[in-house]
């Protein structure tokens, strides 16, 4: 059925009524905090596994950064992404290179 | 190790020569390599006889090639008891008398056999399955997704001039589903009559986050789909009402500004729906009309289906947390359906089929509304609730503004005091002090005229 045929009295459309769509605001609360949080604790341990040459806190640090990219908002810079990679991945290279021994667990 | 400071300075030296000495050692061994296998034999043998020589060797800085390195090794005078015979003898063939002492070749790091790194194996294996899991989930809900579009796009297309415009092109589009995340994808849909425009947000789990899905196997959750219809201020009489199941009605109650503020609980078996739900309403009179004996069967129905439902003129979204509200929160005429899609995370494209007469209903309840009419005394209520909303509103801004002023008022005395502590010269002070007192006079006498003539 085409839009003109249908024009009789109980068709709701309006279509001179048309409001485009607005973006909610960032910063609305409905939005889920994990990215964010996941983020910020990935750079936390990057660093000290870049710091205090914890081998085990540069791959929980990978691990985070992974898990904030996986609920990521598509609104989202990438840039903020990337770069928490890089520095969870360094954290991890570096690690490594300066004692190549395999990791002791923290227990 | 030697107490005083010279001493340390030996130590040091040797140390030192015992570094150069182990890089010496680790490129002869690699060196050795290369020559055939009997010249490997002698220079071993060589090492060991030539180990402590060598350091003196070293000091001398001299640069030899590695044959004649090895000749002062052989004159008589430089050692006792050094028979020249025995010392040759090893150069031509090996020699039984000498023990086999065999060096056990230390490799660069202290093990590189690649099993003693399963803790990194794990980790790396770890992130495969993530990575799998993520890839699964993210198609997994963007097939949901497409399907719920498929089910639903001939009612959306019967009802809005436009479906799925995401405002970002000059000229309204249509047809694209706007993916907030891996697991939130929106829908905004206007042109209707009585309606601004209507945004359908598909709140699927997170299957993409293998963490969320291991929590979820111990708290089981579903699917959701929350439709925001943004009403015409004209087509929506005054009057904030809510029908939730049990647990969403005390959230909400507690979170939303305008239940919080307007809305009571009612009791729910004066009207047939079942016992799960819990009525939030300010005027008795909306729940009668609105409950009806169609609204009553579907939410029979979809029992399970319906977490809430709310509808508001009054809509501000939730609390904000921070206490000081600058301004009063803009408001706007707002019906809100949540709905559960059914098997609580089993869900399978087809029961996006299932779930389309609720978006039917939606339909139903926006039209009736837009023809609720609300008697005289009913709206005369409303408005009385909605002025005392707003007195005690800005009473609250009032106290705010008059503390806000107060502390003001003390800063500036307590600078005007500090400048009067520390000024130097008695003189000026005088002047400052004089001023501030004629100033606080002129304060005081004032208020006591103004008595008078009152």
């Amino acid at each position: 059925m085409s839009n003109e045929a249908k024009n009789n009295v109980n068709d709701p459309r309006r279509p001179n009524k048309i409001i485009r769509y607005k973006a909610p605001a960032q910063g609305t609360p409905s939005d889920d905090p994990t990215p964010d949080y996941m983020n910020l604790l990935g750079m936390i341990f990057s660093m000290c596994g870049l710091m205090m040459k914890l081998k085990w806190c540069a791959w929980v640090a990978v691990y985070c950064s992974f898990i904030s990219f996986a609920n990521s908002r598509t609104s989202e810079d990438t840039k903020q992404m990337l770069s928490s990679f890089m520095l969870s991945i360094s954290a991890v290279v570096m690690s490594y290179l300066q004692n190549p021994q395999p990791m002791q667990p923290p227990w | 190790t030697a107490a005083n400071q010279h001493d340390a300075d030996v130590d040091d030296n040797e140390f030192a020569e015992f570094e150069e000495f182990d890089d010496e050692e680790e490129t002869t061994t690699v060196k050795s390599h290369q020559e055939p296998k009997e010249r490997k034999v002698d220079t071993k043998t060589e090492d060991v006889v030539s180990k402590d020589e060598i350091e003196e060797e070293d000091d001398d800085g001299v640069v030899e090639s590695e044959d004649d390195e090895f000749e002062h090794l052989q004159d008589e005078e430089e050692f006792e008891g050094f028979d020249k015979e025995r010392g040759s003898s090893p150069k031509s063939k090996g020699s039984e008398k000498l023990p086999d002492l065999e060096i056990a070749k230390v490799p660069l790091h202290l093990r590189t056999n690649w099993d003693s790194f399963y803790v990194e194996m794990l980790m790396i294996a770890g992130l495969g399955v993530y990575f799998l899991n993520f890839l699964a989930g993210k198609t997994k809900n963007s097939k949901l997704a497409q399907a719920w579009l498929g089910a639903h796009k001939e009612l959306l297309d019967s009802n809005f001039s436009i479906v799925g415009d995401d405002g970002t092109q000059k000229e309204a589009t249509s047809g694209t589903l706007m993916k907030e995340s891996e697991n939130v994808y929106a829908l905004w849909c206007s042109g209707r009559a009585h309606v601004e425009g209507m945004l359908v947000e598909l709140k699927l789990l997170k299957r993409q986050d293998l963490i969320n899905v291991m929590l979820r196997m111990f708290k089981p959750a579903s699917d959701q789909i929350v439709i925001t219809v943004d009403m015409d201020k004209s087509s929506m009489d005054r009057f904030v009402f809510a029908v939730a199941q049990k647990k969403a009605a005390l959230r909400l109650h507690k979170d939303m500004n305008d239940l919080s503020q307007f809305a009571e609980k009612k009791n729910v078996d004066r009207y047939e729906i079942p016992s799960s739900y819990q009525i939030l309403s300010e005027i008795g009179e909306a729940n009668q009309t609105l409950l009806d004996k169609k609204v009553c069967q579907v939410l029979t129905k979809y029992e399970g289906l319906i977490e809430y439902i709310h509808f508001s003129d009054q809509y501000s979204g939730v609390k904000s947390q921070e206490e000081t509200q600058s301004k009063l929160p803009e408001t706007k005429a707002v019906l809100l359906f949540c709905f559960n899609v059914p098997d609580k995370g089993k869900t399978r494209p087809s029961d996006m089929e299932f779930v389309k007469p609720l978006l039917q209903f939606v339909f139903y309840c926006i039209d009736k509304v837009s023809r609720l009419q609300l008697g005289k005394e009913a709206r005369g209520k409303a408005d009385k609730n909605r002025q005392k909303a707003e007195e005690v509103f800005l009473k609250s801004i009032h106290s705010q503004r008059q503390e806000a002023a107060q502390s003001r008022r003390e800063e500036k005395r307590r600078a005007e005091k500090d400048r009067l502590m520390n000024e130097e010269d008695p003189e000026k002070a005088r002047k400052l002090e004089d001023k501030e007192a004629k100033r606080e006079l002129k304060r005081k006498i004032p208020k006591v005229k103004m008595m008078k003539v009152g």
